[in-house]
């Protein structure tokens, strides 16, 4: 039984629907990617399994138990911890302040706060180092790497990333990858959501997302071509190569 | 000229406090809210009747009227401001205007309108402080304002206390976190009304009160207070609560003893509110928006 089970999932915004039924399954200890053009609900789709957003209908199940119904504060408490797009930090907090909120569901077994808190420090040095700075003057990089760490702090088992390479530099994108990669074999369940085709070479499964469908569902790196081709030119059955 | 300062100063410190629980619902929730005034109003007449009625002792009934204010507070959050949550900001504050005049037609029902007397915490003949009379209650309202200062200082510390601070700069992002932000709406509001329960509670025995009264004389000066901190700035609203005190009684004194200008406090609060937003809207120790 896969870790997260999504079962023709719906959802979308007051009376504009945006999934029109999300089927796609994450195993344990994976490292899946979600991809697919501006608008086809890749977003959605994130904010619907975090409980950001009421899905309409379809179910949600999490380590065997339903999620769909369940507030974000539950779900948090269950290991599914999403890295919004944009990242969110609060900007008016230091970096420390950050990472503690990060810890909210759990703030009072101090000691698995202080466990997370020295793995946070170790992924991403830069955080320690600038701890009391305010989140606000962090350069866009830093803040995706907060955003990250205090994810990581609430100790996930799904963590769901959202576009955390927007508007970085390729080397902070390359950075910022590793450091997920990295979580991942760490043994936290991840699944992204990427405009950037690289994290598709490194991915255990890939989906791609298509006016609200999955439309492609296959392993990682060998699909790369696929699914591009799928993302970018509509027909997943026109692949490259296949006349 | 000098009385007037100091006297100004402790007037100020119950704007201050009433400024405070303004800033701290528009940080954690966005709301004006009119009815910040109705709290301490409420507080003091429940502790009035507790004291006619009852034969409690006067910390008893103080603490009741205190609790009276928070289970306002919670009750208005409940009732008004969380169905409320999607509207505009603009229904929320006319909402607030409503609650505020409804908690005055109740006050009236209950208790007539009439002026009472509430006896102050601290009896006692006024004292001279640095050349201005003093009612030890006055001075018991300033001793308030720092305490509740420090207490503020030390609630932001705590993890409760940087979701409130949190969800002023991001409420989705609050919920990314997994807070709850229902029992984050219940504590900003409490913890609001209890500090208006506190301002009316101590401000009613240094005259006389009616229903309404915190609305009608502490209001106004409080948003100006709050408006001149920069509505965001919970030291702002402390120090402008002072400023605002201090302000409208050398108005007192120039305009109205001197040149004897009507309703001399009144302009001044009006004036200098006026010329903030004008000049200043972030305030003094706000960012701009």
């Amino acid at each position: 039984m896969a870790l997260l089970e999504v079962r023709d999932l719906r959802a979308g915004y007051g009376s504009v629907p945006v999934l029109h039924g999300v089927t796609l399954d994450v195993e344990e200890g994976s490292n899946a990617v979600l991809v697919g053009l501006n608008g086809a609900g890749k977003t959605t789709t994130l904010l619907a399994l975090a409980g950001l957003l009421a899905s309409e209908s379809g179910e949600i199940w999490f380590d065997g138990q339903r999620l769909d119904g369940l507030d974000a504060r539950r779900r948090v408490r269950r290991g599914v911890v999403l890295v919004p797009e944009g990242r969110r930090v609060f900007p008016a907090l230091t970096v420390a302040q950050n990472l503690r909120l990060g810890a909210w569901p759990r703030r009072r077994q101090r000691r698995l706060v202080g466990t997370a808190l020295a793995r946070v420090h170790g992924l991403f040095p830069v955080l320690a180092e600038r701890r009391h700075q305010l989140a606000g003057t962090l350069s866009g990089g830093e803040q995706q790497m907060l955003a990250i760490g205090r994810g990581l702090m609430a100790g996930p088992r799904l963590l769901l990333v959202d576009e955390a390479s927007l508007g970085l530099s390729p080397k902070l994108v390359a950075e910022v990858f590793a450091a997920v990669r990295q979580i991942n074999a760490d043994g936290v369940t991840v699944l992204m959501v990427e405009q950037n085709a690289g994290v598709l070479a490194g991915a255990d499964r890939a989906f791609v997302l298509q006016k609200g469908r999955v439309v492609f569902a296959g392993a990682g790196g060998d699909a790369m071509q696929k699914t591009l081709w799928t993302a970018y030119f509509g027909d997943p059955l026109a692949e490259p190569g296949r006349r | 000229m000098w009385t007037f300062l100091v006297q100004g100063v402790f007037q100020g410190a119950v704007y201050g406090l009433l400024a405070v629980g303004l800033v701290l619902v528009y940080k954690g929730t966005r709301v004006f809210n009119f009815a910040q005034g109705e709290f301490g109003s409420v507080a003091a007449f429940v502790t009035w009747g507790l004291l006619l009625h009852t034969a409690v002792p006067y910390l008893v009934a103080f603490v009741g009227g205190l609790l009276a204010a928070v289970a306002m507070g919670l009750l208005v959050e409940r009732a008004v401001v969380r169905p409320l949550f999607a509207a505009s900001r603009l229904i929320l504050l006319v909402a607030t205007v409503g609650v505020a005049l409804l908690a005055i037609a109740l006050t009236v029902l209950a208790a007539q309108p009439q002026a009472r007397v509430l006896p102050p915490a601290v009896a006692g003949e006024p004292i001279t402080v640095a050349g201005a009379s003093v009612l030890p209650q006055q001075i018991l309202v300033l001793v308030a304002l720092a305490a509740v200062a420090a207490g503020l200082a030390g609630f932001f510390r705590t993890d409760l206390g940087l979701a409130v601070l949190a969800v002023s700069q991001d409420p989705v992002a609050t919920r990314v976190v997994g807070i709850n932000p229902v029992m984050l709406s219940r504590v900003i509001w409490g913890l609001a009304a209890g500090l208006g329960g506190l301002a009316g509670l101590l401000q009613a025995p240094v005259g006389i009160f009616t229903p309404g009264f915190m609305t009608a004389t502490t209001l106004l000066p409080a948003f100006a207070a709050a408006v001149l901190g920069g509505m965001t700035s919970l030291p702002g609203a402390f120090a402008g609560g002072v400023a605002i005190g201090v302000a409208q009684n050398l108005g007192i004194y120039l305009l109205g003893q001197q040149l004897a200008v009507p309703g001399a406090a009144e302009l001044t609060v009006f004036g200098l509110l006026l010329a903030v937003l004008l000049v200043r809207p972030q305030g003094l120790l706000g960012k701009a928006a």
